[in-house]
């Protein structure tokens, strides 16, 4: 009965989900003082080409406590079901190494099952402190198993927003400052007789520096987006302008914008470029990165 | 019960081990070498198909360690479905935002077939990753041999190997900031 509820309130939350772009259902207002551009079929408006560069997780995600709850209950079961380890095919009779295995083994017996698994058979007391000893003078002569690095990097908690070991787990994105204060991802504009995806390579080194090694992963866009029209202040009308989105990786090396156009950058987080992003663009590119 | 069966209960009497527990299939047959007949007895079954698996063989307190591993039944299939609800939540969270990214992908593409054509049609072009373009092939002329082959290696159409897998923890170096330019033409 509650299972069916569950079900059903599974399958109400994907079309939730599926429908977004078509409606935006976030709580914050729709962008109507912005109009749409009308489509002006006669002349061909300015193209720019745009970079999203994606520093990709470096740390697997943190399982969750029901995850590792399952996780441990899973080995528990194989544990209790599995074939005897052949231990004498393994190691050899009465070596110290056997000797650690089966101190470590009752251990994951006592762990897994509780106290009553994992009891020694009581033969000799002094031999069995003896085998515990060597495993011990074992255990230093091999020393300490090396230390792994910490999964949260010192520029986390300083919130250095250019280093690229910050956020471990998430996707990162290049955002660069014009001069004038506006957050928006790289640009630039499509030279006559070129290509969309090489005009985005040339666009991001002009921009961003080439002492990044960068990799665009298709000649296809992501994404569009077009500019809300702005009142003429001038006589002659302004062509329209349309911005194509190019996804990029970055494997090395680090962003050095050019100082003309651009004041500063960030590699930011989806949720950080949210709150830096003019809403209208924000609305128009939020599609294009991932979640996580 | 079925642990009197068991072909191994004179051979833990016989070793001074701690386990109560080895798996052993072949019988012991007198006359052997010790080594060979450990590696004998670790490959093949017994004859004697008294359990439900066919290779191996339940430990000899199976019931008693299932007992503490399972709360009970019921429990199980609880925790069985409320696994593969939260795979399920994980799954359509995943769905739903490559719908959206494939939406924009196809809006995109939309736009740009309305307003240029020959773009469209060249977006559209397959890569081929045996294929050089012209500057390439006179640059590889220039470089040497090193150069050549860094350069041959970033395939297009094809994920570069410098993609890093996700790890538990990260590199002790970090991340590499200082990496010098290489040219590639486009």
């Amino acid at each position: 009965m509650s299972s069916r509820n569950f079900i059903s309130l599974c399958r109400r939350k994907p079309s939730v989900f599926s429908r977004a772009f078509a409606t935006v259902t976030e709580s914050s207002s729709t962008p109507t003082q912005y109009p749409i551009p009308p489509q002006n079929a006669r002349v061909k408006p300015k193209l720019l080409t745009s970079i999203i560069l994606n520093r990709a997780p470096i740390l697997t995600p943190t399982p969750t406590p029901f995850e590792r709850a399952y996780y441990a209950y899973q080995a528990r079961l194989r544990r209790a079901l599995f074939n005897p380890f052949p231990y004498d095919f393994y190691f050899k009779q009465g070596s110290i190494l056997e000797h650690r295995f089966t101190l470590e083994e009752r251990k994951r017996e006592r762990i897994a099952f509780g106290r009553e698994f994992g009891v020694a058979d009581e033969l000799d007391k002094e031999k069995a402190a003896a085998n515990k000893a060597a495993v011990e003078q074992l255990a230093e002569q091999e020393g300490e198993s090396e230390e792994m690095m910490p999964r949260i990097h010192p520029s986390d908690d300083a919130r250095d927003y250019k280093s690229l070991d910050r956020k471990g787990k998430r996707n990162l994105y290049l955002l660069l400052q014009e001069n004038e204060g506006i957050w928006r991802f790289p640009e630039g504009i499509v030279k006559k007789g070129e290509l969309l995806h090489q005009a985005a390579q040339r666009d991001l080194l002009a921009e961003c520096g080439e002492y990044m090694d960068t990799w665009i992963v298709s000649r296809n866009p992501i994404g569009h987006y077009r500019p809300p029209k702005k009142a003429p202040s001038s006589s002659k009308p302004q062509p329209e302008e349309v911005a194509f989105f190019y996804k990029a990786h970055i494997m090395a090396g680090q962003a050095r914008p050019n100082p003309e156009t651009v004041k500063d950058f960030a590699w930011l987080t989806k949720q950080e470029i949210e709150s830096r992003v003019p809403e209208y663009y924000w609305h128009g590119i939020k599609d294009m990165l991932s979640e996580h | 019960m079925s642990s009197i069966l068991l072909p191994n209960s004179k051979r833990v009497a016989a070793t001074s081990t701690v386990h109560f527990q080895i798996r052993c299939y072949a019988r012991k047959e007198s006359g052997m070498d010790p080594k060979k007949e450990t590696i004998r007895r670790a490959l093949y079954p017994s004859n004697i198909r008294n359990k439900p698996t066919p290779t191996g063989t339940w430990r000899p307190d199976v019931e008693k360690a299932l007992q503490h591993a399972i709360p009970s039944v019921q429990a199980h299939d609880t925790i069985d479905r409320a696994w593969l609800l939260h795979k399920r939540h994980i799954r359509k969270r995943r769905e739903a935002e490559t719908e959206r990214k494939f939406e924009s992908m196809r809006k995109a593409m939309d736009e740009l077939a309305s307003i240029d054509s020959h773009l469209y049609m060249e977006a559209n072009k397959p890569e081929n990753p045996r294929a050089r373009s012209p500057e390439e092939v006179n640059l590889l002329k220039t470089l040497k041999a090193s150069e050549a082959r860094a350069s041959d290696a970033r395939i297009r159409g094809l994920f570069p190997r410098e993609l890093r897998v996700p790890t538990d923890t990260p590199s002790r170096t970090g991340w590499k900031y200082d990496w010098k330019p290489f040219y590639r033409p486009l």
